[in-house]
C-alpha cells in the first residue's frame, strides 16, 4: 500500500462506512420528526423580543394581547395604589358631594347592583349601621344622598347581606380585619383627617 | 452543495415549530452528521444514536444558531459535542464486543487481503486516539476547513493543524508497523 495516497485512502474509508451503515438513517427524518411533533423550538429572550416587534403574524395576536392585558392589570392597581397612597385633597370638587344648607355636604352614594333585593351603607358616619341605599326607577342603581360634615369617612356596601368594600367611586381603600373599606373625603380635609 | 437559500427559509421554518421543515433538514444533513459520529466513536449502533440525538437537540436549540452563520459548522459542533460525552461515558463503561470494523463490516471474510487498503486505513483509525481521530474525520469525510474544524472543537485553529498533521504520521506508522496484510481471529 502507498503511504502517500493517505489522504484519498482516509477519504474514501470513511465515505465507504458511512456507505455500508447508510440503512441506520434510512428512515431517520421520521423518527425525528415524530419526536419533536407539537413542539417549538426554545426560545432565547432576545428571540422573544425580536418575534413581539416583528411585523404581526396570527401567532402573535395571543402574545400582544397578553401584554394588553398585563397593562391594563398594572394601569389598575396603579390607579388604586395611588389613591392609596395619595389620597385626593380636592374630594370638595366632586360631583357626587353639594354643599347642604346647613354647613354639612350632601354627599351621594351610588352602587350598582341590577338583581339585587337589598343595598345599604355602613361606615363611621352611621355608626356602622346600614343605611339602606334605593333604586326608585328599577334600573338597577341604587343610590343614597346623605348630609355629612367636612371629614374622613370609612364605608362600605352590603349588597343582599355581602359586604362590598371597593366602591368605585371611593377616593381610597383600606383593608382592615381582612376586608377592603372605602375611604371618601369630604370637604377641606387632608388625608389624615 | 445544498441551496443556502432554501435552507435558511426551512430554518426560519423549523424556528417556527414546522417539523416538516426540520425533516428537510435532517434529510439534508443526516449522512454527515452519521458519518461525523461513526468516525469519531467507531461504533455504530452508538454512531446511529446519537445521530438522532443530534438532530434532537439541534432541534430543541435552534435560537442559539445564528443564521448569518454556517448552519453545517453548528450542526456538527452540536453532533461533535454529544460524540464527546458518549466517548467518556465509554471510558467508564465499555463495549464489551470488540470495535465493529476489527471484523470488517459487512463482510462475513475474517481475512483482510494485503490489497484491501480501506480495511487497513479503518484498523488504524480504529487504534488512533480520538483528539486526532476527530480533526481527521471532520477534514477527510466532513471536508471542513482548518477553520471550520477549529470552531467545531472549540481549538486553535494551529492546534489543529497540528493535530491532523501528527494523525496522519501516526496512522502511517501504524500501518507500517503491521504491515498491509491483517488476520482477524473469529
Amino acid at each position: 500500500m502507498r503511504v502517500d495516497n493517505l489522504d484519498q485512502a482516509l477519504s474514501e474509508t470513511l465515505h465507504q462506512e458511512v456507505q455500508e451503515e447508510a440503512y441506520r438513517i434510512e428512515q431517520l427524518e421520521e423518527r425525528v420528526v415524530s419526536e419533536i411533533e407539537g413542539r417549538v423550538p426554545r426560545r432565547g429572550i432576545g428571540d422573544v423580543f425580536r418575534r413581539m416587534l416583528a411585523p404581526s403574524r396570527g401567532a402573535r395576536i395571543g402574545q400582544l394581547a397578553t401584554v394588553g392585558l398585563t397593562a391594563i392589570i398594572f394601569l389598575t392597581l396603579g390607579v388604586f395604589l395611588s389613591g392609596k397612597i395619595f389620597p385626593s385633597h380636592h374630594a370638595e370638587l366632586t360631583p357626587i358631594v353639594s354643599a347642604a344648607a346647613n354647613g354639612e355636604n350632601q354627599v351621594l352614594f351610588v352602587m350598582p347592583a341590577p338583581g339585587a333585593h337589598s343595598v345599604s351603607v355602613v361606615g363611621n358616619f352611621n355608626g356602622w349601621e346600614a343605611t339602606p341605599l334605593t333604586d326608585k326607577n328599577g334600573d338597577g342603581i341604587w343610590t343614597a344622598s346623605i348630609p355629612l360634615p367636612d371629614g374622613r369617612y370609612e364605608y362600605a356596601f352590603v349588597v343582599d347581606g355581602k359586604w362590598w368594600g371597593q366602591d368605585p367611586l371611593a377616593d381610597g381603600y383600606v383593608h382592615s380585619f381582612g376586608e377592603y373599606n372605602s375611604v371618601r373625603y369630604v370637604g377641606q380635609v387632608g388625608g389624615g383627617a | 452543495m445544498y441551496h443556502v437559500q432554501d435552507e435558511v427559509s426551512l430554518l426560519r421554518a423549523s424556528l417556527a415549530g414546522e417539523t416538516d421543515a426540520w425533516g428537510e433538514i435532517v434529510v439534508r444533513y443526516k449522512e454527515a452528521v452519521f458519518g461525523l459520529c461513526l468516525g469519531f466513536l467507531r461504533n455504530r449502533a452508538d454512531a446511529e444514536d446519537l445521530t438522532h440525538d443530534a438532530f434532537i437537540r439541534a432541534y430543541t436549540n435552534l435560537h442559539r444558531y445564528k443564521l448569518e452563520k454556517k448552519f453545517s459548522t453548528w450542526l456538527f459542533t452540536v453532533a461533535s459535542n454529544l460524540c464527546r460525552n458518549r466517548l467518556r461515558y465509554r471510558r467508564y463503561h465499555p463495549v464489551i464486543a470488540p470495535p465493529d470494523y476489527v471484523k470488517g463490516g459487512n463482510d462475513p471474510a475474517h481475512i483482510v487481503a494485503a490489497e484491501d487498503r480501506n480495511s487497513a486505513v479503518r484498523q488504524a483509525i480504529d487504534r488512533l486516539p480520538v483528539s486526532y481521530r476527530a480533526p481527521l474525520v471532520l477534514r477527510y469525510y466532513n471536508e471542513l476547513s482548518y477553520k471550520e474544524i477549529a470552531e467545531v472543537l472549540s481549538l486553535p485553529e494551529g492546534t489543529i493543524k497540528t493535530r491532523i498533521h501528527r494523525g496522519k504520521l501516526l496512522l502511517k506508522k501504524d500501518m507500517e508497523k503491521d504491515g498491509v496484510v491483517y488476520y482477524e481471529s473469529g
